[in-house]
Parts: structure tokens; sequence; C-alpha cells
């Protein structure tokens, strides 16, 4: 069983800027066994401001193993009815720490630690519907 | 306008059903439709095991819709770098792993911070971003 992932980033801001395209197979912290655990693919639907859980890692049914090689794949997919709106987003965090905004459109890839206290978080701009996929892959513990 | 792409595909066979997605976003400017980013910063770096160190060395304006990717190339998959971000641990990429993220650097203390673990890892990196607080002389 395989879980990969590849990125492609292409750019004219700088001529000279030949791209990213890179793939990653996700294994096991320090050795080459593929990852063996995921959340599923999962859609969520956000009405209002607030930050709410959008993983909360104390209540995985399979207990995450902490500080490993988790990973989660999120992307702000607009209000789920085609509409993609590119100036509005959905600020990500963990635990209380603010990472970035996803914007109509944005995806991230980001590794996790798992810990109980770092749950992963979602806090839009506006009460306007906004509708997040996710699936996060880890070991389990 | 400058334009800049960031394209993913995720395939896995966990689960019964096949997993896989594939997606696309062009980067613009924080709350614009029609202005993309314009500026990067794009190096590799070998990091010694050790300290932490911040991995951005200049300061990106707060708030904005920087993006960052970060690999580590060490081709021992035993190596690793951990990621910070203003004393938050958030992860640890493994020789081969990478990421992507918005990088909000909402303070002074919220750059990017890695630490190598192993031995000496192989990072590459870049910020795409609209503005950056250089240091001076």
């Amino acid at each position: 069983m395989a879980t990969t992932c590849n990125i492609t980033i292409a750019s004219d801001i700088a001529p000279g800027f030949g791209g990213i395209s890179e793939s990653m197979t996700l294994t096991q912290a320090g050795n080459l066994t593929d990852i063996d655990s995921t959340t599923g693919f999962s859609l969520r639907k956000l009405s209002a401001t607030g930050a709410v859980d959008l993983v909360t890692m104390a209540n995985e049914l399979v207990e995450p193993k902490d500080s490993v090689s988790a990973k989660i794949y999120i992307r702000n997919i607009g209000d789920g009815r085609g509409n993609i709106d590119k100036s509005v987003g959905v600020t990500i965090g963990v635990n209380a720490e603010t990472i970035g905004k996803l914007y109509g459109g944005d995806w991230m890839m980001m590794p996790l630690t798992c810990i109980d206290a770092d749950d992963v978080t979602a806090n839009p701009d506006t009460d306007n519907t906004v509708v997040l996929e996710y699936i996060m892959f880890y070991e389990e513990a | 306008m400058a334009t800049t792409t960031a394209a993913v595909t995720l395939s896995s066979d966990l689960m019964s059903a096949n997993i896989s997605v594939s997606a696309s976003s062009t980067l613009m400017k924080a709350g614009t439709t029609a202005d993309g980013l314009d500026q990067i910063e794009y190096a590799v770096l070998e990091i010694a095991t050790g300290d932490e160190y911040d991995l951005i060395a200049n300061t990106p304006t707060a708030t904005k819709a920087s993006k960052l990717y970060v690999k580590n190339h060490s081709i021992d998959e035993t190596y690793f770098v951990a990621v910070t971000q203003n004393s938050q641990a958030i992860g640890k990429l493994y020789g081969g792993d990478w990421m992507f993220i918005p990088a909000d650097f909402h303070d002074a203390a919220a750059d990017i911070a890695i630490t190598s673990n192993g031995g000496t890892n192989k990072i590459e990196y870049a910020l795409i971003h609209e503005g950056t607080t250089l240091l001076a002389t």
C-alpha cells in the first residue's frame, strides 16, 4: 500500500526560476515502510467566523502516534457549489498558533505532530459558507 | 501580472476506495482576485545538526498571502528536520518529505524555524510572497 503526493510549482516571477516538481511517498518515521493510517477524506462546511477544530487529535478513533511523520492535506474549495472566491479565506492554525490563510482554491500539505494539544483549527474570514476538504495520514500509536 | 501556480496530486490505496486528489491554485496577493504574488526567495541550504535556525532570513510582510515550500532532500530516511513556528512544533520532514503551506508571519517570532536531526540535512525552500523587510547593512 502506498500513499504518494506530487507538487508542481510554476512561476514567471523570475526568468531563471525553472519551477519545482517533486514527489514524496508518505512513509513511517525513520524507515521506508508506507504510512498505515488515515482519517479518510472529509468535507467540512463552515458558515460562521470563529475558530473550530478541523482535527481534534484526542478524538481520533485510532490514536495517532505522536511526533512522527503525520501529514495533512487541506483545500479551500469555496462554497461547495462551484463558487470559489480568491479574495476571502480560512485561517488554518495548529494549537493556538496561526499558520496561514487558505484563500479560495488554495491548498496546503503540512507535517503534524499529532500531539493531543496540537489540534488543527480553521477560522473563516466571514459568515459566508466555505467548505474545506481534508485528509490526514498518520501512524497508529 | 506575475503568475505562479501550485498543483498537487495525492493518491492513496489505504482505503478500499482509492483516494485520488488533484488540485491547482494560482497564487494571488491577499484579498485580491487579479494580482498575483510577485516576489520569490528560493534557496538550497545544508543544515548541520544542533541549533534551531530561522529558515527565512528576512521578514516577510505579515498576514499576507505568502506561500512556503520546503523539501528535505536528505537521502537517508532516518534524517529529519523538525519544523516549528513561534515555538509551536508543527511537524517533521523526513528525508524526501516536502511541505507547502500558507505562511502568515503574523509577528516577529512567527518565522519558520527548523532543527536538523540525524545528520546534515539538505533543505530546499521557496517563499513566494508579496513583500519583505530587508535587513539593513
